[in-house]
């Protein structure tokens, strides 16, 4: 070999290691180590039947990758809601006329009907701020900030969150803390509980909040979760979760919309006021629902990812428990299907059981003392409710993902016979539930 | 309530050393690093799924935070 041969095929070496090493400096292998946006966007419709709730929803989370595993995530919600919510009350054989939250004007629920309040229209923007990044070779740390406001309420929280990775990284603990404190501005004022429906005033009361309601003082709660977990993997196509929470709210607990029909010990029907001239004031008697202002909750989460030949299932199961003696089971299964190169349907199901708290409550009884804490309000009570849904995504030309869902939402409630009298044993108290769920899902820039 | 607590102890140290028999290799990681295989495949779902439920039902939570930060419940 010539000293012309040697030059020749050192330079190519180098040229071809320059070559190598350029491209591995300009296009990083992995696209985590690349700085850059990505986000993740959707738009949500979600409707109840019979003019109730209805929600159009914006959400865009967007995460900023920086070197070494360190992420940036900001997210923004705008939702839009209008409809008509149950205010609580029981329907009756004849029409009833209520106040509406505004203290201003009443309003009326033929015969027959759920009474419910059909003056509910909202607006809402939540944000939320999270830093990921890791913390030496094994640890963890992601901490944030959320905040939102509607017309009547704002919530401000700080979360963190810190886990380490154990067994060849094949186990990872972790443990979190969240603290939010929220504030009640309600319409017409938070009325004091157990206390009766207010006659409407068709004018300004003078404080300031342009409504003829309660003057009270804003409320507040807050709130503490704590959560710790396990995530394992179990084998190459196994994993497995396992969370630990608990969550302690405290403050105002009420809502202050809410109110219980007061009914006659023997018929069950709705005691009437007799009108007074001049005044517009409820058809009936009803008071304001009252919480207790504390609640504990322990919830026992656990999940499964399971890969069988291109199939994902995804299984979680939740228990949780809480001093209000609410118990509930959440089931849930969805199974993503391949069904080509770049698509996949997922089918969805959803189960979930409620036990009442222990002061629900379908109605006050005339006569009787009151008790310390009353609500009707229908999610408190015993009740079922089952999600079925079905999912398409596919990849776009441009590699990003898209995806539609459409899911159907029921519930179905139980009031203990022993708790209704009457001619109340004759009709359907509970406030039933059917709602759709549609979303059109957008992820780019990834 | 200790005794509870005690149990929970427990039964978490009885999973991390039932688990460190468990697992995989690095090289063996290439289904578990799938999108589709994380714990939790679409943030923003997820996040409008408990949004929707803490509103409409008396839990939220068990995945991350208890959620909220609606007027709704």
């Amino acid at each position: 070999m010539s000293s012309k041969d040697h030059r020749s095929i050192s330079g190519a070496l180098a040229a071809a290691t320059c070559t190598l090493l350029g491209t591995a400096t300009s296009e990083p292998v992995q696209a985590q180590d690349e700085p850059g946006w990505d986000f993740n966007t959707a738009l949500l419709y979600y409707a109840e039947d019979d003019d109730r709730v209805q929600d159009l929803s914006l959400n865009v989370l967007s995460r900023r990758v920086f070197v070494d595993d360190r992420f940036l995530s900001l997210g923004l919600t705008l939702d839009a809601l209008t409809g008509a919510s149950p205010n609580g009350a029981l329907p009756q054989s004849v029409p009833q006329t209520f106040t509406q939250p505004s203290g201003r004007k009443t309003y009326t629920t033929p015969a027959g009907d759920m009474p419910i309040d059909d003056t509910f229209r909202d607006s809402r923007v939540a944000i939320t701020a999270n830093w990921q990044q890791p913390l030496g070779r094994l640890y963890a740390i992601n901490v944030g900030a959320s905040a939102s406001v509607e017309y009547d309420y704002t919530h401000v929280g700080l979360n963190a969150r810190i886990s380490r990775d154990f067994n060849k990284r094949n186990t990872t603990l972790s443990a979190g803390l969240a603290l939010a404190q929220d504030s009640l501005d309600p319409v017409g004022g938070a009325p004091p509980g157990l206390t009766q429906m207010r006659n409407a005033v068709d004018n300004d009361d003078g404080d300031g909040d342009g409504d003829g309601g309660n003057s009270g003082p804003d409320e507040s709660k807050d709130i503490v979760d704590f959560v710790v977990g396990v995530t394992q993997v179990i084998s190459k196509n196994l994993l497995v979760q396992v969370n630990y929470s608990y969550s302690d709210a405290s403050g105002y607990l009420n809502d202050p919309y809410k109110i219980l029909s007061v009914v006659d010990g023997t018929s069950g029907d709705a005691v009437p006021i007799a009108p007074v001239p001049g005044v517009d004031s409820p058809s009936h008697l009803n008071f304001y629902e009252h919480r207790p202002d504390s609640r504990r909750k322990h919830s026992l989460y656990s999940q499964a990812k399971y890969y069988m030949s291109g199939k994902v299932l995804d299984a979680s199961y939740r228990y949780m428990t809480d001093d209000w003696e609410i118990d509930s089971h959440t089931v849930d299964l969805r199974l993503r299907w391949p069904t080509g190169e770049s698509q996949y349907l997922e089918p969805h199901l959803r189960f979930y059981s409620q036990s009442a708290a222990e002061f629900y409550r379908p109605h006050l009884t005339d006569g009787d003392p009151l008790p310390a804490y009353a609500s009707a309000d229908y999610r408190l009570g015993d009740f079922d409710a089952i999600t079925a849904g079905l999912k398409y995504g596919w990849k776009t030309g441009g590699g990003n993902d898209m995806h539609v869902r459409l899911e159907l939402y029921r519930q179905s409630g139980n009031i203990a016979a022993d708790q209704l009298i009457g001619n109340q044993l004759d009709q359907d108290n509970y406030p039933d539930l059917n709602a759709i769920i549609l979303q059109y899902g957008y992820q780019f820039g990834k | 309530m200790q005794v509870r607590l005690l149990l929970e102890v427990l039964l978490l140290a009885g999973i991390v050393s039932g688990c460190t028999s468990m697992g995989v290799e690095p090289w063996e990681r290439d289904i578990l690093a799938r999108d589709e295989m994380q714990l939790t495949t679409d943030a923003v779902e997820a996040a409008t799924d408990d949004h929707i439920y803490f509103s409409k039902e008396a839990s939220s939570g068990g995945r991350g935070f208890g959620g909220g930060g609606c007027g709704c419940n």
